[in-house]
This record gives structure tokens, sequence and C-alpha cells, in this order.
């Protein structure tokens, strides 16, 4: 099955590679987001001049997790974003070949049908790696501040923190995409569900700024796992070993995320390509 | 495998019903042998793409049996998919890949190392006229190209059957023509093709063996040669210059002459002798005084078989229906003397 996947991976790669457009439009939307967003509503202007008096620094960064600015806060928020909504629209490619027949025709060579999932998943992951790195790059020079001891293992494990969300996503929407016969069907679904699950998360803010009976969504929400977690190597670095301990948590959960949705992604794919 | 191996395809009683209660195909019994070239005939809509669907394991039993090289398809597909090749009706290749890709990708997926797909690729792509398009991407393709390469992507891993579901539908004669040399060629090489097709020549050219489909049933098959010959005779039309009298009876009395049907001013004479009958024909429409206007002379063809056992022409078979099966279909026969 891992030869099958990873041949239909590719295939989708090379084809996104093809097509300068989406590859520039996956990279600028993250861009937009943090310019946009980490200005207009950059919550540090709501505090200076502060009113405590020079201390406004101190409250931001007791209330914002320990980030010296927004930016820093925002950033790995961002990325959880652009992971939930990258892999949400690339779950389309699967609609597109259901509806050519593609898969139709991958259905009678003698390959697992998982694979056909498994294939998408694998380059809808790859594809949000490439943008993430991208916005990470440009994000680290313009006003996102990494902790002193912050170095190459913790550059690992953002991206791993990333790659997990982006599994967790691809996961979703791909089995959605694969039981779905329109793109409109699609489009609905993923218009109804990324708002709630970007809302409902601590990627723009910070947990305490949410009503209580939101508080349990947002802290339990994939999108809250990774931005915390990454924060956590942002912001400080080496780990305390009660930070490790939470940064582990957040791991696991996203890991139980991911295989949920795998699982429920195979059972759609199956039900979905069975001969009918 | 079991004592059926000698089939390509065996299909027994053979049921689809879409739900509610459309039934696409209605209980065909048919068998395919290796190495040959059978076809599917029949109008649009008549269950041909559904049974080969079923072949192609792209598509569940309702009722009945078939096997594919002495598998299952319902109880054995993965054993089913390695051993065939499909060529869909509509192209399904990726559009942003060069034709090479596209082959490679088609051997990745049926487990074909990678020197010998490139040797095949190559060898497959020389066969189709397309060497000099491999590193072209698809989007580029002509729709004649677009098919040659979607049938070299079924080819690559060497099936044992190939199923072609309308192969050259759409496409211009050259084209198709060249199609048909393709396809008869790798047939010289061993290949057993299954094909569906609503063309009459196309199915009378390449097959040898044929069997008419209609709503869901077989309702004839055999070798084009043997369905001919089962219309008995060759078909004269005469058309009278006084076109108002009914000469129906007339013609009908004739020696030689087996049936004759009127359509509009013409007479269509079936005559199962034409060289000892035409002559007399002649002397007595003369003996009565009548004046020819026109004659022709039709050996008979697929589109006639059709006619008989359909009781439409297949442009009439064509038209859209009201409902999907109609109970009082004939019942199958099988010309074939075996």
């Amino acid at each position: 099955m891992i030869s099958e996947s990873l041949a239909l991976g590719q295939r989708a790669i090379t084809k996104w590679l093809r097509n300068p457009f989406a590859v520039v439009a996956a990279l600028l939307q993250a861009i937009f987001w943090l310019v946009l967003f980490g200005n207009s509503f950059n919550p540090a202007n709501a505090l200076s001049p502060s009113p405590l008096g020079g201390g406004s620094l101190g409250i931001f960064q007791q209330t914002f997790g320990g980030a010296v600015n927004y930016i820093t806060f925002l950033t790995p928020g961002v990325i959880g974003i652009v992971s939930l909504t990258t892999m949400s629209f690339m779950g389309v490619d699967v609609v597109l070949d259901r509806i050519s027949g593609y898969v139709d025709t991958l259905s009678t060579y003698p390959i697992p049908r998982s694979s056909i999932y498994f294939g998408a998943v694998l380059q809808n992951i790859a594809k949000a790696m490439a943008a993430i790195t991208f916005v990470l790059a440009l994000v680290v020079p313009n006003g996102l501040r990494l902790a002193g001891s912050f170095g190459f293992v913790d550059l690992l494990g953002v991206l791993l923190v990333f790659a997990l969300l982006s599994a967790v996503f691809s996961g979703l929407f791909t089995g959605i995409a694969i039981s779905v016969k329109s793109v409109d069907s699609f489009f609905a679904a993923v218009n109804f569900l990324t708002f709630p699950i970007m809302f409902t998360s601590t990627a723009l803010f910070p947990i305490s700024f949410f009503p209580s009976w939101m508080k349990p969504f947002a802290q339990a929400s994939p999108v809250s796992l990774a931005s915390n977690a990454a924060r956590l190597l942002i912001v400080n670095g080496s780990l305390s070993s009660s930070q490790a301990a939470s940064f582990a948590g957040e791991i696991a959960g996203l890991a139980l995320y991911g295989v949920l949705f795998a699982l429920l992604g195979i059972l759609l794919a199956r039900r979905a390509l069975r001969p009918r | 495998m079991n004592t059926q191996s000698a089939k390509a395809v065996q299909v027994e009683s053979l049921t689809k019903v879409y739900p509610p209660s459309t039934r696409a195909v209605d209980g065909v019994t048919f068998s395919v042998d290796e190495g040959e070239i059978f076809g599917l005939l029949g109008p649009n809509g008549a269950g041909k793409t559904t049974i080969m669907r079923i072949l192609a394991t792209l598509a569940s039993i309702t009722k009945g049996r078939a096997m594919v090289a002495g598998h299952d398809v319902s109880k054995e597909p993965a054993a089913v998919r390695s051993i065939i090749g499909v060529v869909p009706q509509e192209v399904t290749l990726d559009n942003e890949l060069k034709g090479t890709e596209n082959l490679l990708l088609s051997a990745k997926l049926h487990h074909v190392p990678k020197d010998v797909a490139l040797e095949r690729a190559r060898e497959l792509l020389r066969l189709v006229e397309l060497e000099s398009a491999g590193e072209m991407r698809v989007s580029t393709y002509s729709g004649g190209m677009k098919r040659r390469l979607q049938l070299t992507t079924a080819l690559i891993h060497k099936p044992k059957i190939v199923f072609l579901d309308e192969p050259t539908v759409g496409l211009d004669i050259q084209t198709r023509t060249r199609i048909w040399d393709y396809l008869q060629q790798l047939n010289r090489d061993g290949l057993t093709i299954f094909m569906t097709t609503h063309y009459l020549e196309e199915a009378d050219l390449l097959s040898r063996r044929v069997a008419i489909v209609d709503h869901g049933r077989i309702i004839v098959s055999g070798s084009p040669a043997e369905l001919k010959e089962s219309l008995h005779g060759d078909i004269l039309t005469i058309e009278f210059a006084d076109g108002g009298s009914d000469f129906t009876s007339f013609l009908e009395r004739m020696d030689g002459v087996s049936q004759v049907t009127r359509v509009g001013d013409s007479y269509r004479l079936k005559l199962p002798k034409l060289e000892t009958a035409l002559p007399s024909i002649i002397s007595s429409i003369t003996a009565k005084g009548l004046k020819i206007r026109e004659t022709s002379f039709t050996k008979p063809t697929m589109d006639q078989v059709f006619l008989e056992v359909t009781g439409r022409s297949m442009r009439d078979a064509e038209e859209p229906r009201s409902n999907g099966h109609t109970p009082s279909a004939p019942v199958a026969k099988d010309v074939t003397s075996a």
C-alpha cells in the first residue's frame, strides 16, 4: 500500500509544481493572514500606551503565553489556520478525480483502495509543509521573536507539530471529498466546518479571551493543540519539564486526532469506492 | 482457477438492477474465448457499459455470476484486477502529466519493474504512433492522441484481457481505423479483447464474435458472418415508377423471394439465392408491364441483423426511451451451432 500511495502522491505533487498559480496562492495566503490580521487585530495596539504605565509588555506576555509581540503569538496560529484551509481546499482534487473517472480507472488497478485515500493525504501534507516552511522562513526575519535557545531540534519540533496537524485535516477533508459526488457538496462541507474550527481555537487569541462555554471546545481543538505546542517551542526554546509534559500531551492529542480521522477516512473511502 | 479457465469471460444469468427498479442488465449469459475479440453491440443505454463495469470490478452484481479468467469478479476482485486492462469511454488521463509519465504511473500501480516498464512504454508508444509525443503534456494532445495513450495505459502490464468501452466513439474515421489496426495487431499477439460498441461496422470488422444487446438482454450472438447469414439472403430493393399501387402480394408470389417488406414507395425483397432469383423477378415485372424507377442490392449488414432481431434500426434505438425496460423484448437466441 505504501508504494502505491507514494506513487499517487508523487503524481499530485508533480501536477501542483507545474501549476505555479496554485503554489503561489498557497504560499501567499499565509502572508496575507499575518500581515493583515497581525496588524489590524494586534491586541498590543489596545494596550499601548498602557494604563499601568510601562508595564504593558509584562501584561501582554502574561496574557499571550510569554510571546513578546503579537506576531510571535500569531504565527503558529496562522500556520495552523493555513494548514486547515489549505488541507480543506486541496481536498477538491479528489472530488475532481472522482468526477472525471480517474478514481474509477484507479479502482480497476490491483492496488488497495485505501492507497487512493492515503496518496491524497500524503501529497496534501507535503504541499502544506512547503507552504509552512516558506512562512517560517519569511516571518523569522520580519518580527517573529524566537527564544534565544531555539535550535534546530526545536525547528524540527515545530515542523512535526504542523505535519501532524496537516495530517489531521487532510485525513478529515480527503475522507469527506472521497464520499461526496460534487464540488458544490464538498465546498458546502468545507465552509460548514472550517469557520467553527478556525474561530473555536487559540490560533488568534489566547484561551483567556474565550467565554467559559467556549473554553472546552477551544482547548480541545486540534488547531489549539498545534498552536500551543508550537508556541511553547518558539517562545521558550528549551522546555522545562512541565512545558515538555504539556508539549507531549499536545502532540499525543494531535496524533490521536490523526489516527481517528485516518480511520474515518479509510472507512469513507472504502464505502465510497466499493462496487455498487 | 477451475475448469472454465479456457474462457476469458464467463457470464451466467447476470442481472443488474439499479434502485429502485431500473433493470440495466437482465439475465445475460455469454462467454468469451481466450484470444478472441468479442464485441458487445447495442444502442446507447442497452446495458453494455454496465456489463463491462461489472466485469471490470467497478459495479456489483444483483443476481447471477461473472468470471474473468476463472476468477469470480465479486469474490476475487483483486485477482481479476491484476490480469485485466480497462479502457473507459471517457479519457481518464492526467492532463498535467506527460504521456510517458501517465504510462509509467500506470506501470508502477500495476507493479511493473521500472526497467521493464520503460521498455514496454517505448514499445506501446511506438505501436500507437505517439513516440514523439511521449514527453509532451497530455493537455496538449488531441482527442485521438489521448484515446491512443489511454489504450496504452491499459496495456503496460501485459494484461490477459482488455476491456474497451466504446474505444472509438467520437473519433474521426482515420483515427478509428488506426485504433482498429492497433487492436487487431494486439489480438494477433494473443490479447483477448472485450469491447462494447454501438458502431455496427466496428463490431463487424473487428469481432470474431458479437452479442447484440438491447434493453439489458442479449438478443442474438454469433460471428458477424453467421449473424448476417442468419438473415437468409441478400436484399433487393425495388422502387416502381407507379408509386400509387401496392405490389407486395405480387412480389411475394414470385419464385426465389422469401420475404417482402414495403418501405414507403420501395420494396425490400429478401432473396436466399439472388443469382438465380434475379432474372425471373425482372422478367415477371417486365411481363406485367411495370416500370422500375430504381433498384439497389445489398449484402446483409449488421444493421439489418439489428433491425431483424429488435424490430428497430440502430438509429431508432438510440432515441431516448421512456422506460428502462421493455418486458416484451425478444428472447435470446444463439445462431452458433455449438
